[in-house]
């Protein structure tokens, strides 16, 4: 009879883990499999793609001048969005942690909420604001300050601007679970050590919150990765990035070098992850990853 | 030193819930262009809204993907959180890797690549095409807020139902569904709501005629301009956001909802 019941429990275990496990390996697992596939062939002009194996997407990606500025301006800008969400979002976390429970949550709810709210929508709020017509030029026109609208979107200070805000609610919760795991009694020491507020800083709440400035910049950058629809509203057409030209290669029906760009894109992601866990090394923090 | 912690958290607001703001204002606006301050109050933008096919088609169809997406994220996202919360080992930290991963990959290569899959496979309609990378993108929502709802669960529980011979369903009916569902719900909504505004994989999935309404504002953007029905879409959306997170307020609780989206 044992042995029915340990038989039952482990069809129970296979009945439920089997679907969902088919539902992410074909849709999921499966697709990511094909997409390398498809990136190692040729164009085609009737197919999906050529028949023969090539590199030559790869080549291209890593010869031509062309890519090489986009994939700086790329990195350039995930570095830009994730220092401007870095200090506002720790010196947001730094006022908001130490607030009584229910305070704290409104507050954070109050950043929260808003990223439930679609990205077009958010960006779209930013043209009613920055745009030709929009809330800042009509007000300085009124008062006589500027003749014509001043242009303050369709650059890369603006697609910037726009994501940092877009995201910056990431990086500020997760600053704030970090501070809030922290032990008050380490701070205690340090200040009856006679350390002062920025050296308490410094060499305390900074390297135990290290988890947190992780998880935040992380989330930060891999977001700026795939934000098509903001960076085309606020940059305008020529305000390219790398998944500007994943979606250009599309449009033009070159998927194996759409696929190969695609590939480039998660390498940059895969890079950068590693470096910020290098350089911030959470796992020091004991207890957390 | 304190006073310029308290300007840039100030800042901090001021940016992510003003552009909020001024669009929820501006979708009340009586005239035909943008204006700030607008210039009257009236409800034409949101007749406007509802008095467009492929508008109030849009949103018709961004309502069904969600609901469709959230209910198959959550199923699957319980099985596969109540059958391996509580193992250990490197191969079932690799399973539920896979199941969580669609919360840092890049969308954008997610949709690619569910686009040449399908096409790879002769074609899936455009609807179905939608609902199924949602589900992906929802799963790990609701894998992780499940999870964690299990893991609060005394394993004795569950024990003490075998013991006294309850099938697996009604372990699952009579013992963790009661101790689970706030898991489950607060990954359901979270899935309805990512669902709602998802653009990364909808860029790629939507076909002519088939669109959500997130693209459907994209697209507005892109090449009319700048119509005031689009405030209304947006103001529309917003509006339903708010609700939903009143609600998940009462059934839930506020930490859940703070936990859930970070």
């Amino acid at each position: 009879m044992g042995s029915g019941l340990s038989m039952n429990r482990q069809t129970a275990f296979w009945a439920l883990l089997a679907p969902p496990l088919l539902f992410v390996g074909i849709f999921f697992v499966v697709p990511l499999l094909n997409l390398f596939w498809v990136s190692l062939h040729g164009a085609s002009s009737t197919e999906l793609f050529g028949s023969n194996l090539s590199g030559e997407n790869y080549y291209r990606i890593l010869t031509d001048s062309f890519y090489h500025t986009i994939i700086l301006r790329t990195l350039w800008a995930g570095m830009s969005i994730m220092l401007l969400c870095l200090v506002l979002g720790y010196a947001t976390a730094y006022v908001i942690a130490p607030l009584p429970p229910r305070t704290r949550l409104i507050m954070l709810l109050l950043l929260v909420a808003p990223l439930m709210v679609s990205n077009v929508i958010r960006a779209y709020g930013w043209i009613a604001i920055l745009g030709r017509q929009g809330v800042v030029n009509s007000m300085l026109r009124s008062t006589g300050l500027i003749d014509g609208p001043l242009l303050l979107l369709n650059s890369f200070e603006a697609v910037a601007f726009g994501l940092m805000t877009i995201l910056l609610s990431y990086m500020v919760v997760s600053i704030v679970n970090a501070l809030n795991a922290i032990d008050r009694q380490y701070i205690e020491a340090a200040q009856s050590l006679k350390a002062n507020p920025v050296r308490t800083f410094i060499e305390v709440v900074w390297p135990l919150s290290s988890p947190g400035v992780a998880s935040g910049t992380l989330l930060v950058f891999l977001l700026t990765l795939s934000a098509y629809v903001t960076i085309t509203l606020l940059g305008g057409p020529r305000m390219k990035l790398l998944v500007s030209l994943v979606f250009d290669s599309v449009s033009g029906f070159r998927w194996p070098l759409a696929a190969a760009l695609s590939f480039a894109l998660l390498t940059l992601a895969l890079v950068v992850a590693g470096l910020i866990l290098a350089l911030l090394r959470p796992g020091r923090v004991q207890g957390r990853g | 030193m304190r006073g310029l912690l308290i300007a840039l958290t100030g800042f901090s607001y001021v940016v992510v819930l003003l552009p909020i703001l001024i669009v929820v204002v501006t979708a009340f606006s009586a005239s035909e262009f943008f204006a700030f301050p607008p210039k009257g109050f009236s409800l034409r933008w949101f007749e406007a809204f509802f008095a467009s096919d492929s508008m109030r088609g849009a949103f018709s169809r961004s309502l069904q993907i969600a609901t469709i997406a959230s209910i198959l994220a959550t199923v699957l996202g319980t099985m596969a959180s109540i059958a391996i919360a509580r193992r250990k080992g490197t191969l079932f930290n690799l399973v539920q890797g896979m199941f969580l991963a669609p919360l840092i990959f890049p969308a954008i290569v997610l949709g690619l690549s569910l686009l040449i899959f399908y096409k790879s496979i002769g074609g899936v309609p455009d609807f179905l095409g939608l609902v199924i990378a949602h589900s992906v993108l929802g799963l790990p929502f609701v894998v992780r807020s499940v999870t964690s709802s299990l893991l609060a669960v005394d394993p004795a529980l569950e024990e003490a139902g075998q013991s006294l011979k309850a099938s697996p369903v009604d372990v699952f009916i009579f013992i963790i569904a009661p101790l689970i569902w706030p898991g489950m719900l607060a990954g359901g909504i979270f899935a309805f709501i990512l669902s709602l505004g998802e653009l990364n994989t909808a860029l790629f999935l939507t076909g002519p005629g088939v669109t959500t309404l997130p693209i459907e504002i994209f697209s507005y953007l892109q090449f009319q301009g700048g119509q005031l029905v689009i405030a209304a879409a947006s103001a529309i959306q917003i509006f339903m956001i708010i609700a939903i997170v009143l609600i998940a307020e009462r059934l839930i609780g506020l930490k859940r909802i703070v936990r859930s989206e970070s």
